[in-house]
Formats: C-alpha cells, sequence, structure tokens
C-alpha cells in the first residue's frame, strides 16, 4: 500500500474517541489490518499498522504491540475491559474508540489516506554488544487468561533493552506469545526460559500439559483442540504452532502424553 | 446486487449451494456473537472465521453471504453444512481490508 495516514487523521475520520495516546498521534500508519482472530494478526499483520476490531481486550492491545503495530481501534463504541488501557498506556500503543462498524471504519481510513512520501527511515539500527549473555526463567500459569501475555511482553521489553533488532525481537516476541498461550489453554503450568548468545536468541517453553498425541497434525494451520471459550477470545484458531514454525529459524517440539510439551525455539541474529 | 452478480464482478469462488439473493450492504467480524448483535438481514458478512458456528449464525442473522477472506482455508464440515441450510459461502484470496476496499469502490454501502 503505497499511502499512509497520521494517527491524527485518523482519530478524526472515524470521529473516534481517545481512550490512550500518551505518546501522540503523530505516528504515521502504513497499513490497516481488520480482525477479531488474533493468532491471524500475529501471522499475517505487518508492522507500522493499525487494528481494527470488535475485541475489546487487553489480549488484543497485546497482540498489537507484539506484532508491532501503532495504534488499535475498537469499533462499534466498545470500550476497553480487563485493564487494556493499561496495558496500551504502560507500552504506548495509542487506543482509540468510534461508533462506526468495521466496514465504515475501512472504507473512511481508506477515503481518508492521501497519496504521501514514505518518511526515511531516520533510526540507527543499534548492534547488540558482542559479550551480551543472558539466561532468564519465566513462570507461566495455565488456565489464567487474565495474565495472558505477561511473560511474552517481559521477554520483548529485556530485548528491546539490550539493543535486539526490531524485526528479530517481533519474530521473538510473536512466537512466545503463541507458545504462552498454548500453555494456557492446555496446561495447568508450565516455564519459557531466555536465552540471548551474540548468536541468537532461544527460548524454550516446558509445561506439565496434556501433550501433544499427533505433533504433525497439530502442526496444520486449522487444526485446533481449543474450547468455545478460548475461540470466543479470538484465539485457538489452529494457527499457534504454524505461526510459531514461520518466524523462527529452527523450531523442535517434543511431546509426551499425560506428561507435557517442551517447544524448542531459535531465532539467529544476523549481523 | 445479487451475491451470483457479486461474484462474477469480484471473482469470488462459490463453496457452497444456495439460493441467490440481493446484497445489502457489508459487515464485517470474526465474533459470531457481535455477528448476531450487530448484522443487518442482507449483509455481505466478511470473516477469517471458518469455524462451521458461522453457518448457523449467518442463517439467525439472515446475512445474503458470508465472504472469507484470506484464502482461508474453510473446512469441509463448514461447507456442508452451509450446502444443507442453502447459506452461500464464498472465498476471496484478499485480505478482509482490501476486498472491504473494493466492495466500497463498487458501491456498496454500509446500511
Amino acid at each position: 500500500m503505497p499511502n499512509i495516514i497520521s494517527l491524527q487523521t485518523i482519530k478524526e475520520t472515524l470521529n473516534a474517541q481517545i481512550i490512550v495516546a500518551d505518546s501522540g498521534l503523530d505516528d504515521m500508519i502504513e497499513h490497516v489490518y481488520a480482525s477479531d482472530l488474533m493468532s491471524d494478526l500475529l501471522a499475517f499483520g505487518k508492522p507500522n499498522s493499525i487494528l481494527l476490531t470488535g475485541l475489546a481486550t487487553k489480549q488484543a492491545v497485546i497482540s498489537a504491540h507484539m506484532a508491532e503495530f501503532k495504534g488499535v481501534v475498537f469499533v462499534r463504541g466498545k470500550l476497553p475491559k480487563d485493564n487494556a488501557d493499561k496495558y496500551a498506556r504502560d507500552k504506548k500503543i495509542v487506543l482509540l474508540s468510534t461508533q462506526f462498524d468495521m466496514y465504515e471504519s475501512c472504507v473512511r481510513i481508506y477515503a481518508a489516506m492521501s497519496p504521501g512520501v514514505l518518511p526515511t527511515s531516520a533510526t540507527i539500527e543499534e548492534q547488540p554488544p558482542e559479550h551480551t549473555l543472558l539466561s532468564q526463567d519465566f513462570h507461566i500459569q495455565g488456565r489464567d487468561f487474565s495474565n495472558a501475555g505477561n511473560v511474552s511482553t517481559e521477554i520483548k521489553e529485556i530485548l528491546k533493552k539490550i539493543g535486539i533488532d526490531s524485526q528479530i525481537s517481533r519474530r521473538v516476541a510473536i512466537s512466545t506469545y503463541e507458545g504462552e498461550l498454548n500453555v494456557i489453554m492446555h496446561a495447568n503450568q508450565g516455564t519459557a526460559r531466555l536465552i540471548v548468545s551474540p548468536t541468537a536468541i532461544e527460548v524454550i517453553i516446558k509445561d506439565q500439559g496434556p501433550g501433544i498425541p499427533d505433533i504433525e497434525m497439530a502442526m496444520q494451520e486449522g487444526f485446533t483442540t481449543a474450547s468455545e471459550e478460548m475461540r470466543a477470545m479470538g484465539f485457538g484458531s489452529g494457527m499457534g504452532l504454524p505461526n510459531i514454525n514461520k518466524n523462527t529459524d529452527e523450531l523442535r517440539i517434543e511431546s509426551k502424553i499425560n506428561d507435557g510439551t517442551t517447544v524448542y525455539m531459535k531465532f539467529n541474529i544476523e549481523k | 446486487m445479487t451475491v451470483q452478480e457479486l461474484i462474477k464482478i469480484m471473482g469470488l469462488t462459490p463453496l457452497s449451494t444456495f439460493e441467490d439473493r440481493e446484497v445489502k450492504g457489508v459487515f464485517i467480524s470474526d465474533m459470531v456473537s457481535d455477528v448476531m448483535t450487530a448484522a443487518k438481514s442482507g449483509n455481505l458478512w466478511l470473516t477469517i472465521q471458518t469455524h462451521k458456528s458461522i453457518v448457523s449464525t449467518a442463517n439467525l442473522a439472515d446475512v445474503s453471504a458470508v465472504v472469507i477472506t484470506g484464502g482461508k482455508k474453510v473446512p469441509q464440515e463448514t461447507i456442508d453444512i452451509a450446502s444443507k441450510y442453502n447459506i452461500a459461502l464464498l472465498s476471496s484470496p484478499l485480505p478482509t481490508y482490501t476486498l472491504a476496499i473494493k466492495l466500497h469502490e463498487l458501491g456498496i454501502e454500509a446500511e
């Protein structure tokens, strides 16, 4: 899409109410993504996008943050539930609410988009220092949807702090989030281990869950064993493991029925 | 404009058997609860949700057709149930946003 539009223009064209915009409305948006299924967003959403969704939950905002989106618009006048606004404020995501429905919102943003010049990238890419070496463990509480995304958010913050390239940390964040959700959906508890070396980032997610009977089948897009409740939250559409596969340089899954599953993910740091 | 006309103009792929009818407006959502609440009779429903529950939702909300966007693969079970209830189930390779813009350019407005 050659056109870009500012958050300010989007706010005006949608007559939107500002819920969170502490970081201002000057950022430019390059793509629009309209969906309520968060795994799809994590698989196909592009950075510098805005998310239009009817899913007014913290999970929607976390997904947008993982995918490096600039903002989220809740359609049909929906307002944030479960501290979605607090998360957006912490992560500097702009949160708007419009009375228009999704179709009308798409059409209005498109109409307001005028041909523009893509901003030149003024950011200097920071190289991770050679001596960076880090290993940290995180606890994942199963069945606790209210805290889903906490671990991947924390890992994303750490990678940002130590200067990992945003393209790589985005892939790590998305994969870790999907892995974290799998633990929450299926197991009572689990752990995530983050290991950073000068050449690669590794994330190992281990749970004491029911195990995966057929890993090959679980890797297929659309295959799911999630409950209706999980689907209602925009998850469990069978995109989790395929999405992890797409974002990792190396993926190994070991699983034993009634014992648990270990997902080993590796992301190479290219020089 | 009818569903059959729309299929021709937009290059949509019909997946189920159905009775042709008039398209009035567009509704976008992937949550069945939202469609039940807010979609209007005759709306064209765009979604990436492919679970079989979309068929009963389409039936109850009385939408004119369901378009699965982004070229998402639709389970055979969903297609079979759609054919059984004469619900038009169509497929488009375009992402939801892009298809919405094309429908707008065709002159289909929100109802």
